[in-house]
């Protein structure tokens, strides 16, 4: 009851986070990511380049590049427009325009095995055999599975104008020639020396620096000897995960990972089918 | 979509406070529908397909299935299977469990178990357009193929996204998946008691032929013409719509094959070809040739 007042209040002040109710304007960009798929340094490398007086730290991202389940409403309604929004939601057909990140599942599985255990949702020294069957079938986020989010994005969008696909992988390897596709895509007039201060302030260094200095109350209550911002590249799992798990992971996603040129370790013959274009309406809706 | 506290232009600091508190006491007793928020219980099962694929059809199916002591209805239909988009969120608190919900959304994660009812695009689009004539959306000398064209683009009059983006993230994120049971509209047409037994299974509902027989007696489309004459004006659905034309069409499939003109089935066919013969729809239209050639270049991109 007590609590019901309180959201009542709060809703009545615009305190509240909008989440699955927050009201999406025309022109707002999304960028959207299954969880630990680099999201958060896509964000700072995206408040960076949008806002070039503002350099983005962990105290002023959620206002920078807002997150529906992070942000107030109120602080929504502020933003200069065009908005970019952080958001780890399967497809959802209203947001107008979205820019994708992508991971290899094999580095995201390490990477939210340790975050959970950052964060205390899982014991410490819970093995990651235990995880690994927990992430397949998508019970460790409520974003559905690596492969349900990426399915929902890739089937209904790819090809379509309005959707930008990044991989992780690449935004490591080239960050300024993938940014330069952002700038392209968004249509912002950032030249090449903006874009380079963006990756400048947006680097793995940097950020660890700040995520020691700020305690912002992000990461609140999680353990302080594990940090957020960890090895930032790729290819960790070849030596952070065990081959039954990499076989675990490519037999439940191989086609879908061949498809985003995540070369498979393993020769076992996968169990879901071949990865099929769908022509499903590329760029229709935007003719 | 609704959205609360919302108001645009220069209406006053005064007048926008006032909307968020009424906002805010609405959202405290509970008195608004939640749609894509609504609180998911583990045993909910949901009835889940894009508009215009015989939701309210299976909807009754079920209803009779499972409660024919309560001879459903369109007055009580909504309380034996609410809909997310319709109910009043206290009300989907208080109803029994396990809930048999209905819903139009695309893929959500979080829906436990998920009866998907998938109906062939270029009937849909045909039985949208009658609707949206029914609702007054469109005026009822409203071009078809414009029509198609704006249904086939995503211009539609609900927030549920196109035909091929509903189907797809269904399809594709919960493909051989126990939690998911795809059922086409046609089949239930062509062979209901064996899909009603396969749903029977699905739901864990005990039901012998009898009680199969039965459920699909009792949700005919006469007897739901019936009902509608008697309670059309009543039901939340169709109550603010033309009474002249009915919400019980003509319960078929196939009727694009007279109605829809060529361009428009060429149209349907060449935005969602490959998704439609992968549920087994046969393509008409000469568009099939360049749905094939899309999907070579496809397979060897990379």
């Amino acid at each position: 009851m007590i609590k019901r007042v309180k959201a009542g209040i709060q809703r009545g002040l615009g305190l509240h986070r909008p989440g699955r109710s927050l009201l999406i304007l025309p022109d707002d960009i999304f960028l959207v990511s299954f969880p630990k798929s680099g999201n958060t340094w896509t964000r700072f490398l995206l408040a960076n380049l949008r806002f070039p007086n503002e350099p983005a730290t962990w105290a002023n991202i959620d206002r920078l590049v807002p997150d529906p389940t992070g942000t107030a409403k109120k602080d929504f309604d502020r933003i200069p427009r065009p908005r970019i929004i952080k958001s780890h939601e399967c497809f959802d057909p209203r947001y107008p325009r979205v820019i994708y990140i992508v991971r290899d599942p094999r580095d995201v599985v390490v990477s939210q095995y340790h975050y959970h255990r950052k964060i205390r949702r899982i014991e410490v020294d819970s093995p990651i055999e235990k995880f690994v069957p927990r992430f397949l079938a998508g019970e460790t986020c409520p974003h559905g599975s690596w492969g349900q989010n990426v399915a929902t994005w890739l089937y209904t969008s790819e090809g379509d104008p309005r959707f930008l696909l990044l991989r992780y992988e690449d935004l490591v390897a080239d960050t300024a020639r993938e940014l330069a596709k952002v700038v392209d895509f968004l249509k912002l007039s950032a030249g090449p020396a903006q874009i380079a201060q963006a990756v400048e302030r947006s680097s793995a260094d940097r950020m660890r620096e700040m995520e020691k200095a700020q305690d912002n109350g992000l990461f609140k209550g999680s353990r302080n000897d594990m940090s957020f911002v960890r090895a930032a590249g790729s290819g960790g799992w070849r030596t952070g995960l065990p081959a039954p798990m990499v076989a675990k992971i490519e037999s439940a996603w191989g086609p879908l990972m061949r498809h985003l040129g995540y070369e498979l370790s393993t020769k076992t013959a996968s169990e879901a089918p071949e990865y099929a274009s769908l022509g499903v309406a590329h760029g229709a809706r935007n003719v | 979509m609704a959205e609360f506290g919302t108001s645009k232009g220069e209406k006053g600091k005064v007048g926008k406070m006032i909307k968020r508190l009424i906002a805010g006491g609405k959202y405290f007793i509970g008195m608004y529908p939640p749609g894509r928020r609504v609180g998911i219980f583990p045993d909910d099962l949901f009835l889940v397909s894009y508009p215009k694929s015989g939701n309210t059809w299976t909807r009754f199916l079920v209803a009779n299935l499972v409660y024919p002591e309560r001879n459903p209805d369109f007055s009580n239909i909504n309380d034996l299977l609410p809909d997310i988009e319709g109910t009043m969120k206290r009300d989907l608190d208080r109803a029994a469990r396990p809930r048999i919900l209905k819903s139009h959304q695309y893929f959500d994660p979080r829906y436990p178990k998920v009866l998907y009812i998938v109906r062939d695009p270029r009937d849909v689009a045909l039985s949208e357009y009658y609707f949206d004539i029914k609702r007054r959306a469109i005026a009822e000398d409203f071009p078809i193929a414009e029509f198609v064209s704006r249904f086939v683009r995503g211009e539609l009059n609900h927030p549920y996204g196109t035909w091929g983006e509903n189907v797809s993230t269904w399809f594709y994120a919960r493909r051989g998946d126990s939690r998911l049971l795809l059922v086409t509209y046609e089949a239930l047409l062509a062979q209901p008691m064996e899909e009603m037994e396969r749903i029977a299974r699905f739901m864990d509902v005990p039901a012998d032929a009898e009680r199969l027989a039965f459920a699909i007696e009792r949700s005919s489309a006469d007897r739901m013409r019936a009902l509608e004459k008697k309670q059309g004006h009543l039901w939340s659905s169709t109550k603010q719509t033309r009474q002249d034309k009915p919400f019980v069409r003509s319960a078929k499939a196939g009727g694009w094959k007279a109605e829809l003109p060529e361009a428009s089935v060429a149209e349907i066919e060449g935005a969602w070809g490959s998704l439609m013969r992968e549920i087994g729809y046969e393509l008409g239209s000469s568009n099939l040739a360049h749905a094939e050639m899309e999907e070579d270049r496809a397979g060897t991109r990379r």
